[in-house]
């Protein structure tokens, strides 16, 4: 990407190392009891962190993966069952539901957030009046955005005879609430989710940014119209953001959760019907609610699997659509 | 960087502290346990689940309780429902179970083939605890293969719980031994007269059926499975697909949206089939006048009702039996714990306790009749234990009438579901 800093690279970069100018250089065996030194100060300094990864991270995942091969009720010693859990997966219509419904809330979700969030970071990318205040009120969303208390309110909001329903209703919509309906629940979900496009917004901004205003001046004089100058200039400049943001939503909607549990309702949390019947809600649900752990296990294992595929494609696909400046490369 | 030699020892040590800071607070993180070798006093840890109401009659027993045991602490912890036994799972699975918990009789078989609950018999012919007084019908609650896993705190009955002021307006007066044909054209009644559907929708109530089935001589539950058919339960079905149709079931997506309310209190319907101890809840939520009829019948006689009950059990792993059951006998047994707890787990279980509390409210004083007149009238059976894997049948049981009330299956698609998942349920808790 160029760099439209104000000051130019090199300043910024770090003064070159000393060469230990004044003092004559230690000894080899010396100097190698220091580095040791700071090795050992920065592993201890490290350690929480090492400890509580081993302890809370790799512990469990590797716990995990061994649970993925077994029969395991929480109680009882996991039994080893080889693949049964994948074979079984496979052929479990539920899990077939929470695949396509997850897939489904994936595809429409990830690409509408992603054009609200470049929406609006283009309207706040020009300076007006009252910036920060548009900036801050369109982030903070999503600070609040996991919080149990928006997942109820918006269920509240999307019943029957609720805002939702009546501003429809102005228009000759009669559909009715939307959460105790299986057609309609997934969109109450995608809709929250959308209404969280505050962090790849300002991605985005961030992005819109470094796009040199040159680019723009001379695309005007050659009489590219707007549209025109966001197609050919502003959209290949940002590709690289665009990317990261892809990206990163898209993993983070794989992985959907609570505002999903705490919409889908109160006798079967993940919806009416299983409508938001999402990838881990299922995990749950075998894990927590009916002991099987072994299936919740690779159940996770298999969301990693399919979440590192995808992106690997992503990755392959960026050669296609994503532009570097060469230098920066 | 460079650094001189000293900066570097402030900085090694600096990191020491910081680590040996931390493993110090993990240590101290990890060693809670609380003895009681030395006679000192002993902490038992008591958990159920319920919400805050519960929680103060319970904190005030509790008192009365460290006070009459000083050497007994008693620690407490609550969750609605279906995150307590989520929480007490985990637990129990990490080998840190609550010593005393509030239990049920869906659980009662899958903990007791995980060797999860503590045998309180010893405790009984130890001294420690009684099993005398308790009202007949829960004498033998929580017994299995000769264990006694639990005592009944409280009893409870299905009911009918109806809106007193649709039911009047209709002119629809239900009366014991009425018949389904009489409760179908009731519900005629009240929606035509009224506008509002008769019933919220039994066919997701799991209890319910098993009322049904119990009036032809079967239960929803043998020991080890499913006491009726596929066909049983396709006809209950196809049968409630019609009259949701017709309206006089509640829509059920209306039904969905107005939860946790439930969707008599809500205004949505004149009656629904539930625990006749939650007449307390809908008094709460619902602003019409509340009241719990009898159970329609197919002979004019047989209901199918039996007394269900939350019962207080021990852990197995707790390092304090003979303290539990003190604990379990005291809540069980002492009328000023009776007083204090009224009727919110239902009917007091054992007589001191039915004794010492006299219901004044009106709704206490209507459960406590209805639950005499049933004992009376001779209605009540015995209540078949729940096999392991019980309650993941009945949420299936419940998610698939769901599905199929919104149209998402047909009630043969449905029921052809609930049977293949009842069997990898009963097959994962065997």
């Amino acid at each position: 990407m160029t760099y439209t800093g104000h000051a130019p690279p090199e300043a910024r970069a770090d003064p070159p190392a000393a060469t230990g100018g004044r003092r004559p250089p230690p000894r080899p065996a010396a100097r190698r009891s220091v580095a040791n030194r700071e090795n050992l100060a920065g592993y201890l300094f490290m350690s929480p962190w090492i400890a509580g990864f081993l302890l809370l991270t790799a512990g469990p995942m590797a716990a995990s993966l061994y649970f993925a091969f077994t029969d395991y009720n929480l109680f009882d010693a996991p039994q080893w069952v080889g693949l049964k859990n994948f074979t079984d997966m496979f052929a479990d219509p539920r899990w077939q539901k929470s695949v396509e419904v997850t897939v489904k809330y994936v595809l429409i979700g990830t690409p509408l957030k992603l054009v609200a969030a470049l929406g609006v970071a283009l309207l706040l990318a020009q300076s007006r009046r009252g910036q920060s205040f548009y900036r801050a009120a369109f982030y903070a969303p999503s600070l609040i955005g996991a919080s149990v208390s928006v997942a109820i309110v918006w269920r509240a909001i999307f019943t029957e005879d609720a805002v939702v329903d009546r501003a429809q209703r102005l228009f000759g919509m009669n559909v009715g609430g939307w959460v105790g309906d299986p057609d309609w629940i997934l969109y109450a979900l995608v809709a929250l989710t959308v209404w969280q496009f505050g962090a790849p917004m300002v991605i985005f901004l961030a992005g819109l940014k470094q796009v040199p205003r040159e680019l723009y001046e001379a695309a005007e004089m050659d009489g590219a119209g707007p549209w025109r100058r966001f197609w050919n200039i502003t959209l290949p400049m940002i590709s690289p953001v665009l990317f990261f943001n892809v990206l990163l939503e898209t993993i983070h909607s794989f992985q959907i959760f609570g505002s999903a549990y705490i919409l889908g309702g109160q006798g079967n949390p993940c919806g009416p019907a299983d409508a938001t019947l999402v990838y881990t809600c299922y995990l749950y649900q075998q894990g927590f609610e009916n002991s099987r752990m072994g299936f919740a296990s690779a159940m996770a294992w298999m969301l990693l699997i399919a979440v590192g595929l995808v992106t690997a494609v992503l990755f392959r696909s960026q050669k296609r659509w994503v532009h570097y400046e060469e230098n920066a490369r | 960087m460079r650094t001189s030699r000293h900066v570097e020892r402030r900085s090694f040590l600096k990191a020491a502290g910081a680590s040996l800071a931390t493993v110090g607070l993990t240590a101290a993180g990890c060693g809670g346990t609380s003895g009681s070798a030395g006679g000192g006093p002993v902490t038992i840890r008591y958990a159920w689940w319920g919400a805050d109401d519960r929680a103060k009659r319970i904190n005030e027993s509790i008192a009365l309780f460290e006070k009459k045991y000083p050497k007994i602490k008693v620690k407490t912890d609550f969750q609605p429902y279906l995150d307590f036994w989520k929480k007490f799972n985990t637990q129990a699975a990490g080998g840190n179970p609550p010593d005393v918990i509030q239990n049920a009789v869906t659980f009662l078989r899958k903990y007791a083939a995980r060797n999860v609950l503590l045998d309180l018999r010893p405790q009984v012919e130890a001294g420690n605890l009684s099993t005398d007084n308790f009202r007949s019908g829960l004498e033998k609650f929580a017994e299995i293969d000769g264990k006694l896993l639990g005592l009944p705190v409280g009893s409870n009955s299905m009911g009918y719980i109806i809106d007193e002021k649709l039911y009047d307006k209709a002119g629809v007066t239900p009366e014991p031994g009425w018949t389904w044909d009489e409760w179908y054209a009731g519900m005629r009644k009240i929606k035509s007269r009224t506008g509002v559907a008769g019933d919220s929708g039994p066919h997701s109530i799991m209890y319910y059926y098993d009322l049904r089935l119990r009036q032809q001589g079967k239960a929803f539950f043998t020991e080890d499975g499913l006491g009726f058919t596929e066909s049983d339960l396709t006809a209950e079905w196809t049968e409630a697909m019609k009259h949701i149709r017709s309206g006089l079931f509640t829509s059920p997506k209306r039904a969905d949206q107005v939860k946790p309310k439930s969707a008599t209190a809500a205004g949505l319907s004149a009656g629904e089939f539930t625990w006749d101890n939650f007449t307390v809840r809908y008094a709460a939520e619902g602003k019409s006048s509340y009241g719990i009829a009898p159970i329609p019948t197919t002979d004019g006689k047989k209901t199918g009702q039996y007394l269900g009950s939350l019962m207080l059990s021990g852990t197995a792993r707790t390092k304090h039996p003979k303290e539990v059951a003190t604990f379990i006998d005291f809540m069980v047994h002492d009328p000023e714990v009776g007083r204090i707890m009224g009727y919110d787990r239902g009917v007091l279980s054992t007589t001191e306790q039915f004794e010492a509390f006299e219901p004044t409210d009106r709704v206490s004083k209507q459960i406590a009749a209805y639950e005499t007149r049933i004992a009376e009238t001779g209605v009540l059976e015995p209540i078949t234990p729940h096999p392991a894997g019980a309650d993941v049948v009945e949420s299936a049981f419940l998610r698939l009438a769901t599905e199929m009330s919104l149209d998402k299956a047909s009630p043969g698609e449905a029921v052809e579901k609930f049977f293949t998942e009842a069997k990898t349920a009963f097959t994962a808790n065997a």
